[in-house]
């Protein structure tokens, strides 16, 4: 790295799946790198670099965002959850991560993080969506494998198990 | 294949997938993951001329910049590493063949064709670096459309060939001159399918490690084949097979984009080799979208009976392949002409593919594999043949389908399907899509503004290919082998691209040795551990990998059933095992744990054991029949042993305002054989019907006169989200294929072309009114727009419109 860089680089305090992190982030890196590379934090995918895909969502003071476009000064002091933080204290899978794997909601997995961040937001939100407001929680979501009709299906159990099990 | 099965039941249930738990957790790590001690990154330099003379290459602005370790350029390259074989020489079937370096030694044939590279300590410096590295170019004219490259005078893509031609080959049979006298009508179309690719969410990603103590290689890679892609490896880069190692174990998505001849894959590997340290590269999505796919443009005539019989089918076509590549993508052209005439009864046939090389980024494999392109070109053929006839669209396809009663059947092009009832998946499609509902709806619809369109199509696909002379084998290899604890390990030379192949392999091995799903781990994709095995590909991994599977499966049971029967006192036929308990018929109190038995048989060689040959292993390769590669009469050969096939049904609604199409509904009836997992193979009929889809609505790589590409990011690239796929009604429809283990088809390439010709019908259907027929491809909403526009429609619309409606 070279000397102009390291000198423009900014010294981020961030709680990570609930523990704080000090992170140095260079200009013109991303979140999602920091995640991975220098907190290999890789459940955290890269899929596009321009915020188009969605695979590498993350949630950000309880909101998803694409972390390979997040604008560092947006996130002094943030509280970050990648799909490792999803885990329960007791180390079982969050309800929407047992529902997508009991409905089959992925097949390759590589894109599940974003949609898994996305389902937890879509769910607090409302509890109870309709498959036309699934679909559009999705938005920001690509998945090339299951044509969308697994994770549509997983969504709805996933509702279902948090209703009877609220978080 | 008969034999008796223990019927444990696995088989024909959805369990969920094996390794879900831990992908959902973000644990399973992808290629890109991984990193290693004193891990480098390097960053490629990419031609921005379709056609260019190198005159020169400074690498000094690069490797002066702190941090930068190496950087290398096509002649350095060349010093170290042979051209990449080829996946499908074109010599191997009479075509011509061009030389495919790693890097670009004194010209470039395509835009982003790799130049040179740099290595540095983080991939910022790399890429930085990257910049600063000077190449001198000559441009020289480029062509990039397929017709305009077949022109005399036009400029060689590869000096020293005299024609910007792969290979121009005819497919069919019988007397097609006859057919057409004999017809009352010729319908004529020009499809034109447009340049797009497969685009999974994870790009290709590359980590070699050189270990200096042996002069080994390993290689963590996106790779579908890594056995046959070890071999290429080995002489490209001069070095055995045995001193290479391929990791391709957790992949991302794969749909053809991973299968090797990627000039990458060598030049990562003579990096680590160089520097002696780990060298990553990851693909981003602009270099991704460079990998091309599919472009043909056809013309196709069909002669007609009035009552809406196909007597004969003449096809010619051009497929534009872009630039040479050591990837297998132009085998597409063939296979498309290969698939003629699809699912009709049609005797006489003549199709001639011209599989063309322009300055156009290269092709690789894309899902379907050019029979996609079939179904796409003979469904919005018979379409337009229905419209002009007055026949319905589904009683056209009905009159001209292969009977039932027909199969095996031989086809003009000397292909042999196993199995279907075309007729009967059709007809159950448009039931589940609500037709007669729907076309009272498009009636009504007509008088308010709101256009209905709905169509229908039908696809074969040939899966399980295994073509003579080349690396696309028909067989597959797995290993079962069981501990003395009774876990099992299931190793298999197939790859799991992330369709769920392994928890499907697995269920079939639960069920012939009688133990529980969850005591099986299946390991692939490691070219150290695994069978010799080809790999990812033509829908094969269930067919091959389950098949051998269940013949290692087979032989292991024998083995504990035999230590069992020893154990007991009892006959080896009585025994039984089921859920990891073994029994005897003729002991009906005693069960034996599954596990206990395989202890016994490691401890007790010379008693219980002694009648086995230890260790409790099997390795078994499985090779499905009809496949021939011995010439018929007519010099044909029939390179599948599966015909998998379905029946599609669409519903959408165009907004002649904007030409925006909007998917309502959507119905398949499916025939993939013998169904191991229904939820796996739901999940990818709906992936393939998402590709469909996206193919002709949205997605489209485009470049400029100059062969520089414009599409680089998924703003341009715009591939189907969940808003724009609409519920799918599926519905199973199976005739077992009587050549593989338990009546399999393929089931992971098929519907990418039958869903996208649906849907383009389904367009037009609804464009009818207009007098609006779309045949040149992806429709998007400017296209179709404009279509409108120059019909006139807008003006006129509504009252009028619907005054003429002339849908049957």
């Amino acid at each position: 790295m070279s000397q102009e860089l390291l000198e423009d680089s900014v010294l981020l305090q961030l709680r990570v799946n609930g523990q704080p992190r000090e992170v140095e982030i260079q200009p013109a890196q991303s979140l999602l790198d920091v995640l991975r590379e220098d907190l290999r934090l890789t459940g955290t995918h890269m899929g596009c670099m321009t915020g188009h895909c969605g695979a590498c969502t993350v949630l950000i003071n309880g909101r998803i965002a694409k972390s390979c476009i997040t604008p560092e000064v947006t996130l002094r002091r943030a509280e970050i959850t990648t799909v490792e933080g999803l885990v329960q204290g007791d180390g079982c899978l969050h309800p929407v991560q047992q529902a997508f794997w009991d409905a089959s909601g992925f097949q390759c997995g590589y894109c599940s993080p974003g949609f898994l961040l996305a389902t937890v937001e879509l769910l607090k939100d409302n509890p109870s969506p309709s498959d036309d407001e699934i679909r559009h929680a999705f938005a920001g979501n690509l998945c090339r494998c299951t044509g969308y009709q697994s994770i549509v299906r997983a969504v709805r159990v996933a509702a279902d198990k948090l209703k009877e099990n609220p978080q | 294949m008969a034999h008796e099965r223990q019927g444990q039941g696995y088989v024909g249930t959805s369990p969920r997938q094996l390794n879900g738990d831990a992908v959902l957790r973000g644990k399973v790590p992808f290629t890109a993951d991984v990193l290693f001690p004193g891990q480098l990154h390097a960053h490629i330099v990419r031609s921005p001329h379709a056609s260019a003379r190198i005159l020169s290459v400074d690498l000094s602005g690069a490797t002066r910049i702190a941090g930068v370790v190496f950087a290398l350029d096509g002649m350095g390259a060349a010093q170290h590493t042979d051209p990449i074989p080829h996946y499908l020489d074109p010599s191997v079937f009479g075509g011509r063949s061009a030389e495919i370096r790693c890097l670009a030694i004194d010209h470039v044939r395509h835009f982003g064709q790799p130049v040179a590279v740099v290595v540095a300590g983080d991939k910022r410096t790399a890429r930085y670096a990257a910049s600063k590295v000077r190449v001198s170019y000559e441009p020289r004219p480029a062509v990039t459309e397929a017709a305009e490259a077949l022109k005399p005078g036009a400029p060689m893509v590869v000096a020293g060939w005299d024609q910007n031609s792969i290979m121009e080959v005819p497919f069919g049979g019988g007397d097609v001159a006859q057919g057409f006298a004999e017809a009352d009508r010729v319908s004529r179309s020009r499809v034109r399918i447009h340049r797009y690719s497969t685009q999974p969410i994870e790009t290709r990603a590359y980590n070699a490690v050189w270990n200096t103590g042996d002069d080994t290689l390993t290689l963590h890679a996106t790779a579908q084949n890594p056995h046959p892609l070890r071999n290429v490896l080995s002489r490209a880069l001069r070095m055995p097979e045995n001193h290479i190692r391929i990791v391709a174990t957790n992949i991302g998505g794969a749909f053809g984009l991973k299968m090797h001849g990627h000039p990458e894959e060598a030049l990562i590997c003579l990096l680590a080799r160089l520097t002696g340290r780990p060298v990553r590269w990851v693909e981003d999505r602009e270099e991704c979208l460079l990998v091309g796919g599919r472009e043909q443009h056809h013309e196709i005539e069909l002669a007609l009976r009035k009552d809406g019989r196909i007597l004969a089918i003449r096809d010619r076509f051009l497929a534009n392949t872009g630039a040479p590549s050591a990837c297998p993508g132009w085998g597409m052209a063939f296979l498309t002409g290969l698939t003629m005439p699809g699912p009709y009864d049609v005797g006489n046939v003549a199709v001639t593919m011209n599989a063309v090389v322009t300055n156009k980024p290269p092709w690789n494999a894309s899902r379907g594999y050019g029979k996609e392109a079939t179904a796409i070109v003979l469904e919005l053929a018979i379409e337009r043949a229905a419209r002009e006839l007055g026949i319905d669209p589904v009683e056209i396809r009905c009159r001209n389908f292969i009977p039932r009663e027909a199969f095996p059947k031989k086809t003009a092009t000397g292909l042999i399907f196993d199995s279907g009832d075309y007729e009967g998946a059709l007809r159950k499609a448009v039931k589940l899509i609500g037709y007669d509902h729907w076309r009272a709806k498009q009636r009504a619809g007509r008088a308010t503004g709101k256009y209905y369109g709905i169509g229908v199509a039908y696809e074969v696909t040939p899966e399980g290919g295994a073509l003579p002379g080349t690396m696309v084998a028909g067989f597959d290899t797995s290993t079962v082998k069981v501990g003395p604890d009774g876990s099992v390990t299931l190793l298999t030379g197939v790859t799991n691209p992330g369709t769920g192949n392994p928890t499907g392999i697995a269920q079939i091995v639960a069920d012939e040795l009688g133990v529980t799903l969850e005591s099986i781990r299946v390991l692939q994709g490691d070219t150290d551990t695994c069978p010799y095995g080809f790999g990812n590909y033509s829908g094969r991994s269930t067919i091959v990998g389950g098949g051998s599977a269940a013949l290692a499966a087979q032989d292991v049971r024998a083995k504990v059933a035999a230590v069992a029967a020893g154990l007991l006192g009892v006959g080896v036929e009585t025994i039984r095992i089921v859920g990891g308990n073994v029994s005897s018929s003729a002991l009906p109190d005693q069960i034996l744990r599954f596990a206990d038995v395989c202890y016994a048989a490691y401890t007790r060689a010379y008693d219980v054991a002694a009648v086995i040959e230890l260790p409790l292993e099997a390795t078994r390769s499985f090779k499905p029949g009809l496949i021939s590669h011995q010439p018929d009469e007519n010099g044909k050969i029939n390179p599948y042993p599966s015909y998998s096939n379905a029946g599609y049904a669409a519903i959408c609604e165009v907004d002649i305002e904007t030409g925006k199409v909007t998917l309502l509904k959507f119905a398949v009836a499916h025939d993939c054989g013998r169904v191991i997992n229904p939820v796996l193979v739901e999940g990818q009929a709906c992936g393939a019907i998402a590709f469909g889809i996206g193919g002709v609505l949205g997605e489209e790589i485009v470049c400029d006169a100059k062969g520089q590409q414009l599409t680089t990011s998924f703003v341009d690239y715009t591939m189907p989200r969940a808003a724009d796929v609409p519920a799918v009604a599926m519905g199973h429809h199976d005739s077992p294929n009587p050549v593989t283990y338990l009546g399999l088809k393929g089931a992971g390439e098929a519907g990418v072309g039958g869903s996208a010709a649906a849907v383009v019908n389904a367009v037009n259907d609804a464009l009818s009114v207009f007098g609006v027929e779309m045949q040149e491809l992806p429709l998007s909403p400017p296209r179709i727009w404009a279509a409108l526009q120059a019909a006139g429609a807008v003006r006129e619309r509504p009252a009028a419109a619907a005054a003429g409606g002339s849908v049957p």
